[in-house]
């Protein structure tokens, strides 16, 4: 057994890297972080029509994810309760109904049993189907076009559950009037490390672009000096950081919408619609969050990259990232074009951003093989007690720079409070009494 | 925009021997260009209008077969241009892509060449592929499947340029953690 006060010490920023590579942590973190949690499961925009359907994951389960006949979305594990083989086993795709092939049994869109073959014969028409359906992922919300779900009965509302960080989130799902569309197909690629490094890195990690980004800039500026200058800009651009319920936002504050690194054709689409962003979000949340997020668990993006990802667990030492570019629904087509292509690259798996953040992660996995390697601390402490709340009008913990693990600390704080067994009042008492701390502090 | 969505209808004719040992030679020319690690000069083998591409495929039944392979509007791997493929070339050079420094070892098997004369002069030409990457200590990544490049005649050595390649892996998630050498 493991003693989670003396994995993680939030208040301290201190890590014992085991929670990285232990299998043990690993299958506690499936029971008590991802079906307690909620996860994200797909885009409105993915699921077009009735029977349009995607099969994903709520970290290591399966689960269909399927538009109804009226219109609403209904999840259930991709398992026949017969003998639990994989009732549809296409990515994606239209419906009518799912039949498993080990031995016929049928379901409807809503996974319900209804063909049970030789159903006389061979159960002596004893089998109440009603009972025999696909287990039902019980709770599922849609917050503007993003549907998530989660197993727990007792979590928090979706809203409560994120707190303040929707109104980060909402600087990406709010921000336009006809909302956003995904680039058909999701990139999916294997990356051999834990998912809290990548998640703990969108959620709060600023600090390593310079460095583990120092070529990315080199492929898409040709001139040294426009390179240098942009370089120069970017370091000296003040931030900010959230950090709230396990949640995560870092940025920079922007003098502009444009440009964007999608180039001209996307850029005069914004300067042609920004008084609508504007209206929608406020001018000051459009130019300032802009930058790296992690709904907690596992579910990140990058407001201005267009990029969406959930890192799905694969063992201790491995994900699976799924990766998505979004567009606003009603840009015009060469503006998509250009959105697309410059997310495919710089961040797909080809992308001169991502390639390079999955360098880091599976050198880290592959030193902690070494048992010393295991023992040694992990330092998340920077920021520590310097963390001035100065707020901007910007709702929940918000340092004044954008380089700190602020955000980090509160990833690894709702992480153990939930590894611990606390139940979600618990946890949600505590995170109250934790910011009611933090603002009188702050105004002492 | 790609010119795989809607080719347009060309006679297609067989190759005489000649053209296919010079479309053969000029293949395992670029392997061996990219193999050594001479980006520059790899470079060089492609038109300026060179659309270079890799989409993503997924899983689906057999009626939805033909929607396996993304689409031009649809997620990709790797879809460039002239300028983009230069200035990933320009990253290798700069020593601090860390994908590639220490540099990843590649070796790369082109086989089952099928080359077809379209009506335009220009030649269509399909292999299949085999790169392995090497990389560290003890990394080691595989990747495979088919490339369908369009060759156009040049006066000079090597005798073609690529105006087009598309480049369709067979795996659906691609089991390494980067596409960040060349394919
Ligand atoms: S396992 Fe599905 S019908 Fe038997
Ligand atoms: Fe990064």
């Amino acid at each position: 057994m493991f003693d989670v006060s003396e994995l993680v010490q939030p208040d301290q920023g201190l890590i014992n890297p085991s929670i990285y590579t232990d299998p043990e942590i690993y299958q506690a973190e499936l029971e008590r972080v991802f079906a307690r949690s909620w996860l994200f499961l797909a885009h409105d925009t993915q699921l077009p029509k009735p029977g349009s359907f995607v099969q994903t994951y709520m970290a290591e389960d399966p689960v269909l994810v399927v538009r109804q006949r009226d219109g609403s979305v209904k999840a259930f594990l991709n398992q026949c309760r017969h003998r639990g083989m994989r009732i549809c086993r296409a990515d994606e795709g239209v419906a009518r109904a799912f039949t498993c092939t080990y031995h016929g049994w049928g379901y409807n869109l809503a996974g319900e049993l209804v063909n049970v073959p030789m159903q006389d014969r061979a159960y002596h028409d004893d089998i109440d189907k009603a009972k025999w359906g696909p287990t039902r992922v019980p709770r599922l919300h849609n917050h503007k076009g993003f549907i998530f779900g989660t197993w727990d009965e007792s979590a928090p509302s979706f809203e409560d559950y994120l707190g303040d960080m929707v109104w980060y989130f909402d600087a990406l799902a709010d921000r336009y009037d006809a909302g956003l569309t995904l680039v058909p197909g999701a990139t999916k690629w294997v990356i051999d490390c834990n998912w809290k490094f990548a998640a703990e890195q969108f959620a709060s990690d600023m600090y390593h672009v310079p460095s583990s980004h120092a070529s990315a800039l080199v492929a898409l500026i040709e001139d040294p000096a426009i390179l240098a200058e942009f370089q120069a800009q970017s370091a000296a651009a003040p931030g900010r950081q959230y950090a709230g319920n396990g949640h995560g936002s870092g940025f920079a504050l922007r003098p502009d919408l444009v440009p964007t690194q999608a180039g001209p054709d996307f850029d005069a689409w914004v300067v042609a619609n920004r008084e609508q962003i504007y209206r929608r979000i406020g001018e000051q949340r459009a130019l300032a969050v802009n930058g790296h997020n992690t709904v907690f668990p596992n579910f990140s993006w990058l407001t201005i990259n267009n990029t969406m990802r959930v890192w799905h667990p694969r063992g201790p030492g491995q994900i699976e990232v799924w990766s998505w570019t979004y567009l606003p629904k009603d840009a015009d087509e060469r503006a998509k074009q250009a959105v697309r292509t410059s997310t495919i690259r710089t961040f797909s798996a080809a992308g001169v951003f991502e390639t390079d953040d999955g360098e880091n992660w599976t050198e880290i996995q592959q030193v902690l093989r070494g048992h010393q390697a295991r023992k040694t601390t992990f330092n998340a402490r920077m920021g520590l007690g310097h963390e001035r709340h100065g707020t901007d009008g910007m709702p929940g913990g918000v340092t004044d720079d954008m380089y700190t693990e602020m955000a980090a600390r509160g990833m690894y704080r709702r992480w153990a409070d939930l590894m611990s067994g606390l139940s979600w009042p618990e946890i949600t008492d505590r995170d109250e009494a934790r910011q009611q701390g933090e603002q009188e502090a702050h105004r002492a | 925009m790609s010119n795989f969505a809607a080719p347009p209808p060309q006679r297609r004719t067989d190759v005489d021997l000649a053209t296919r040992y010079d479309i053969e030679r000029f293949l395992y020319l670029e392997a061996e260009l990219l193999d050594d690690q001479k980006f520059e000069d790899w470079l060089e083998l492609f038109d300026d209008d060179i659309h270079y591409w890799l989409p993503t495929r997924t899983t689906r039944t057999v009626r939805e077969r033909d929607l396996e392979i993304a689409g031009p509007d649809g997620a990709a791997f790797i879809d460039d241009d002239k300028a983009f493929l230069a200035g990933r070339v320009r990253r290798l050079a700069s020593g601090r892509s860390w994908s590639e420094e220490p540099p990843s070892r590649t070796r790369r098997l082109i086989t089952n060449i099928r080359p077809i004369r379209l009506e335009s002069g220009e030649f269509e030409v399909r292999v299949n592929f085999h790169v392995l990457r090497s990389r560290a200590e003890r990394h080691h990544d595989t990747f495979f499947g088919e490339r369908t490049d369009l060759l156009r005649r040049i006066p000079q050595e090597p005798g073609f340029h690529i105006a087009r390649r598309r480049i369709v892996l067979d795996t659906t998630t691609l089991l390494a953690p980067s596409i960040s050498i060349f394919l």
